[in-house]
Parts: structure tokens; C-alpha cells; sequence
């Protein structure tokens, strides 16, 4: 394996952890809610899955209870917004501070623990492949679930009368509600299940990425995760794709380290944020115009 | 409900999805969260109050039921904050110095707001602030008489949070990408160099190999005043003062109002929106500058990494804490900075993580949150 496969084959991994939360905020804005707390749902997930792990020896195991460690924030957030009417971007940012004061005081007896992460499972065949197999299927298996649950997402959403209804609320809750169902409860459901998977993401980044548990570890990729919706203009293809680029953006500052190039590792760090932000300013134009309506008036803070 | 409404048709019994399906008019028995903020929905004055208060108060018992899972007592925390930030000797001087930034970069929430943009860069453009201040300091015009070079640390670090607040303002009008996401990515990307900044080319050759500038001369450092004080306080004050008459009186204030009240009608009128909004931005961008360079210059005397510690979003909730009102902004960030001074403490007296406190900042801004029954602009 040599460099470059090894970075792309990182980027696939650090992707996955900017994937999950980025599918979770999908579902979530295509219902007509933004979740600016995905990265404290991340946090939490993050917390949640090492703290599960760490007692339970089971990675699996966390990985669920980074699941509902973030699903719990996404309540809360989706009770404030959809209940309560409250500011989206507003709640959202509230959320991930109390996120960050919540691991911190609970996470600090872990800071010193540690996990068995998830093992790497070679994909039969698949990883045998030259190129494709090392970059794609040498991995854990939520890297798998990860291919497994774009498919599904796009299907729900385009294929299914869930999907067109969860679309509806995006786009206009008053026509989801005369044809008789509750918008409110459709919009709860997408938040929550989207912070369960932005919790799945922060699973992946400490018991498997990183294999630690330190404060704020997620770094803002809860933030890049909402970037990376914003300008795949609220597809699931499109959003894979971001998130890749992201995780490869990541992988190449640490193998561009191991490699000894003499770039400041901080010069470094900032490139993936960078990159994000230029994709957002790239594709923002086309992104606006599939907007979806009930959620551009929460984004444009216009009501 | 109507209830004595004779018949109705069934399409108007669908919820109106704008607003949530009315509570059961809070019967006797209905103490529920939901119950008691519909109620508040209607309620006026002293009800509407009573119910905050009983929302901050259960915010107050689940910030006592954390720290009781990490073995403090609840209420000798919360006496400890009370102490810290009022009654020990020095604590109000401490809790003004410490507002020094969180009043700017509160303020650099609330302007952009009036015209319906959201910043949550105040992070960064303290940090940009900060370091254009150390520049000045310490490489520009080094040892050039005290006035001048705080005048000038002062241009500097607004210019500075000025450009940092106005490129997202320029990105949103002109490309439409979304404000309050690039804010939030130029915060990380502002960190990143002001890391790359100590750890190489301002790293201190004398200090302890800890990432750090040399510090500040005392020419650029704000003379101190009567006890703890230092001249930001008074500096902060004159501007919150004037960001309060002007955007109250003047033109310009009164254009912001109406381009973040209805920006089709005001664009009909002949306002230039887009330069309004980025304005806005700069504005509030540069204010935070200041407030970045005068905490360097006041309390810290050197460029630190971390040194405004997350001060940018604590901000942000107390922004809108304050609903946006300059008057209730800065109160707002009075507390929260009176909240923030507590925080050394509870760590080494009760072993608590430093960001306990976000938890606190967190819950009483969700409260009001959780009461803002319409959907409501950041105005």
C-alpha cells in the first residue's frame, strides 16, 4: 500500500465520520429543520459510544449508545424548534454548548480509559481488488453501513411515500398537514433519527478513528457536516461525495506530516475548514435555487 | 378550543401547522413543560415572568443534578458561583474586565441580527482582533508612545475583525452562501493561525517553549485604573453607548431595522440591501476586533493560545439571551460573564471541568428559547 492509496483509504475513514452526521443533518433539513447542533450531537455520540465501550468491552455496544447519546440531543433540539418554535440556528448552537459542558464534567473519568475499537474487517474478494479493495474495503464495518445506509437514504427519500411526505415538511408543513398527517411529529422524527446518526459519527471518530475520548474532540465536524449538506445541495449523492472530499482533505494533512513536509501542522488543520468553505461559497449559487422552501426561510433567518 | 363554536368543518380541525396544537388549556393537573409554556404564550407580565422564572429555576435543579453525578453539592456550587462573581474581594472588578470581550462580541451578534443575519463568527474575529493587536505591538510600530500605539492596536484589530466579519457578509449577499456556517468555519480557520502563529513565527524565543508571544511592552498594554480596572472597561462602555444611539437614531440603524424586517421592501424602497447587510457585518466584525485587542492588551499582556476561551460563543447565547436589544444584550453578557468567573473555581474546589459552566450558559439561554411560543426573527 503505498502513500497515496494509504491517504485515500484514511480519507474513506475520516469521511465516514463527517458522512454519518452529514446523511443524519440531510434528513433533518429535507424535513425543514436545521440542526447546528449536529456537532454536539457528534460530541455526545462521541462521549456516549466510549463510555458504553469502555464498560461494556463491546464496541458495538457503543456505537448504539453513541447512537442514543446523540439522539438525545436531536430531542431536545427538535423540541425546541418544532415544539417550542424556537430559532433553529439559535437552538442548535445552545445545544452543542450544553453538549460541550455535558462531556466535559461527565467525560472526565474516561479521559484515561481505554477501548477495543472496532476491528478491520477485509470485505471477501472486494478488498482483494487492487486500488478499489484497499481503499474501500479494508475497514470497519460501519464504513460498510455507512455505503449501505446512501443507497437506502436516497431510496426512502425518492422512492417511498415516507420519503415524499418527510420531503412535503421541507418544503410546505400546511400541505403535509391538510393531507391529514402531522408535520410537527414527521419533523421530530427526521431531527432525532438525523442526531442518532450524527451520535453514530462521533462513535466512529473516538472508538474507532481516533481510539480516545479528549474534550471538544469533534473538532467543528459537526459544522462541516452541515456545510457538506448545504453545498450537495441536499443530496445524498452529492453529500457522499462531500464528505469524502472532507475526509481526504484530513488524511492528507496527517500523512503530508508523517512525510516530514515542512508545512506548520497548524497551517495544515486549517485546510480541510478551508476547503469546506470554499465548496460552500462554489456551489452556493446552484445549492439556493433547490432549497428547500420551509427551510430557507430557518437558514435566511427570514420567517 | 372553540368548544362552543355550534358545528365545524373537518378540514378546520387540521392543527395549523405555523403553530402548535393549543395545549389543553392547562387544566388543574397540567404541569407539564408543554402546559406551562403554552400558557405563557398568552400570559402577560407577572404570569409570563413567573413561568421563566419556574423554567430557569428547573435549568438551575438539572445544572444541581450534573454536578451532584460528579459528587459536589449542588448548593454549595451554586453559592460558590454567587461568591465568585459577587462577594469575594476584587470579583466585580474581575467580572467587569472579563465582559471586556463578551460585551463586543455580543454586540457583533446583535448588529448583523438587526439586519437579519446571523453571526457566529464573534469567535474568530476576537481571535483575528487579538492578533492584529499583537502586530501592531509588537512588529509594526513597536515602542511608539502609549496613546498612539493603543490607538493604533485599536485601528488595527477592528480593520482586521472588520474584513474577518465582512468577507461571510460579502460570500452571503453576493453568492448567497449561508452566513451563520462560514462564521462558524472562519472561527476554526482563525484558531488555526493564530496556532500557527505561536507555535512558529511569533513563538517567544525567551519563554518556556509554550506557545506564546513575548509580551506585550508596557506602552501597549491599557493603563490600569482604580482597583482591578483597566481603561477597556470605560472603553467598552463609550461604545456600547454609542452602538445603542446609533443604531436607535441614526440613518443607518434605522435602515438596518427595515432591511432585516422585510428585505423585499426595503430593496423596493431604494435601500441598498446588500451593502446594509455586509455593513452590518463589518461593523459587528470590527467591534469584535476591539474587543479581542483589548482583552490582549488589558488582562492577558500576550498573545495566548485559547486566550479568549470560547468567549465568541458565549457571546452568541448571550446575544440572544438579550434578544438582540443593545440594552439587554450587554446585561446578558453581564451575567454570563459573571457565570464564566466561577469557573477556576468550581474546578479546584470541586473538581469540576472547566466548561461546567457552559452547561449552566446553555440551560438559561434554552429556557427562553423554549418560551418564544411564535417563531421569531433574531430581532
Amino acid at each position: 500500500m503505498n502513500g497515496f492509496e494509504q491517504a485515500l483509504a484514511t480519507g474513506i475513514e475520516g469521511g465516514t465520520v463527517i458522512l454519518y452526521p452529514s446523511l443524519g443533518e440531510l434528513i433533518g433539513q429535507r424535513a425543514g429543520v436545521v440542526n447546528l447542533g449536529m456537532e454536539g450531537c457528534m460530541l455526545s455520540g462521541a462521549l456516549g459510544a466510549y463510555v458504553v465501550a469502555a464498560e461494556t468491552g463491546s464496541a458495538w455496544l457503543g456505537v448504539l449508545g453513541g447512537a442514543a447519546a446523540g439522539a438525545v440531543i436531536g430531542y431536545l433540539h427538535a423540541w425546541l424548534v418544532v415544539k417550542r418554535q424556537a430559532h433553529q440556528l439559535a437552538s442548535g448552537l445552545v445545544l452543542w454548548f450544553l453538549a460541550i459542558g455535558l462531556t466535559s464534567v461527565l467525560g472526565t473519568t474516561f479521559v484515561s480509559r481505554t477501548v477495543t475499537p472496532l476491528p478491520v474487517w477485509n470485505v471477501p474478494l472486494l478488498s482483494k481488488i487492487p486500488w478499489i479493495g484497499t481503499i474501500f474495503f479494508q475497514h470497519d464495518v460501519l464504513v460498510y453501513i455507512s455505503y449501505f445506509l446512501v443507497g437506502a437514504l436516497w431510496f426512502v427519500l425518492y422512492r417511498t411515500r415516507i420519503g415524499l411526505v418527510l420531503r412535503a415538511c421541507g418544503e410546505r408543513p400546511e400541505v403535509v398537514a391538510a393531507a391529514g398527517r402531522r408535520p410537527d411529529r414527521i419533523q421530530m422524527a427526521a431531527v432525532i433519527l438525523g442526531a442518532a446518526l450524527g451520535g453514530v459519527g462521533g462513535a466512529e471518530l473516538s472508538v474507532v478513528y481516533v481510539d480516545n475520548w479528549f474534550d471538544d474532540m469533534t473538532n467543528g465536524y459537526g459544522f462541516i457536516a452541515v456545510a457538506v449538506v448545504l453545498f450537495a445541495a441536499w443530496r445524498p449523492s452529492r453529500v457522499v461525495l462531500g464528505a469524502y472530499v472532507f475526509g481526504v482533505a484530513l488524511a492528507a494533512a496527517s500523512v503530508l506530516q508523517a512525510h516530514n513536509v515542512s508545512i506548520n501542522q497548524y497551517l495544515l488543520d486549517a485546510v480541510p475548514y478551508l476547503v469546506t468553505l470554499i465548496a460552500l461559497v462554489l456551489f452556493a449559487r446552484i445549492g439556493s435555487a433547490q432549497t428547500p422552501e420551509g427551510l430557507a426561510r430557518a437558514l435566511n433567518n427570514t420567517s | 378550543m372553540a368548544t362552543d363554536a355550534p358545528h365545524i368543518p373537518a378540514v378546520t380541525d387540521i392543527p395549523p401547522v405555523t403553530d402548535i396544537p393549543p395545549a389543553p388549556a392547562g387544566g388543574p393537573g397540567r404541569w407539564s413543560l408543554r402546559a406551562l409554556a403554552d400558557q405563557a404564550r398568552d400570559a402577560s407580565g407577572l404570569k409570563r415572568l413567573g413561568i421563566a422564572l419556574s423554567f430557569y429555576l428547573i435549568s438551575l435543579a438539572i445544572f444541581g443534578a450534573i454536578v451532584a453525578t460528579q459528587h459536589a453539592d449542588p448548593f454549595s456550587v451554586y453559592w460558590a458561583i454567587i461568591k465568585s462573581a459577587f462577594i469575594q474581594s476584587g470579583s466585580i472588578d474581575q467580572l467587569l474586565v472579563r465582559a471586556v470581550p463578551l460585551v463586543l462580541a455580543a454586540l457583533a451578534v446583535s448588529i448583523p441580527a438587526r439586519s437579519g443575519l446571523v453571526n457566529v463568527g464573534g469567535e474568530g474575529q476576537l481571535i483575528v482582533g487579538a492578533i492584529a493587536g499583537t502586530w501592531v505591538a509588537l512588529y509594526a510600530l513597536p515602542g511608539a508612545p502609549r496613546p498612539i500605539e493603543l490607538i493604533a492596536m485599536g485601528v488595527a484589530a477592528f480593520l482586521a475583525g472588520a474584513a474577518w466579519g465582512a468577507v461571510p457578509g460579502v460570500l452571503r449577499v453576493a453568492l448567497g452562501a449561508n452566513e451563520s456556517v462560514s462564521t462558524l468555519l472562519l472561527n476554526f480557520i482563525a484558531n488555526d493561525i493564530l496556532l500557527y502563529l505561536l507555535y512558529q513565527p511569533w513563538k517567544n524565543p525567551l519563554g518556556t517553549g509554550q506557545p506564546e508571544s513575548k509580551p506585550l511592552q508596557t506602552a501597549a498594554t491599557l493603563p490600569g485604573m482604580f482597583n482591578g480596572l483597566n481603561l477597556g472597561v470605560i472603553v467598552v462602555l463609550a461604545i456600547a453607548v454609542i452602538v445603542y444611539l446609533v443604531l436607535r437614531y441614526s440613518g443607518w440603524g434605522f435602515a438596518l431595522r427595515v432591511v432585516g424586517g422585510n428585505p423585499q421592501a426595503a430593496r423596493r424602497a431604494g435601500l441598498p440591501v446588500k451593502r446594509l447587510m455586509v455593513s452590518s457585518m463589518a461593523v459587528g466584525g470590527g467591534l469584535a476586533g476591539v474587543g479581542g485587542m483589548l482583552y490582549l492588551a488589558g488582562t492577558q499582556l500576550q498573545l495566548l493560545p485559547g486566550g479568549t476561551a470560547t468567549f465568541g460563543y458565549t457571546a452568541f447565547l448571550a446575544a440572544f439571551l438579550g434578544r438582540q436589544g443593545t440594552i439587554r444584550v450587554v446585561l446578558s453578557a453581564l451575567l454570563f460573564s459573571a457565570i464564566a468567573i466561577s469557573a477556576p473555581g468550581l474546578q479546584l474546589g470541586y473538581g469540576l471541568d472547566g466548561n461546567a459552566v457552559d452547561i449552566l450558559l446553555a440551560l438559561s439561554v434554552a429556557a427562553p428559547l423554549a418560551l418564544s411560543s411564535t417563531r421569531r426573527k433574531a430581532v
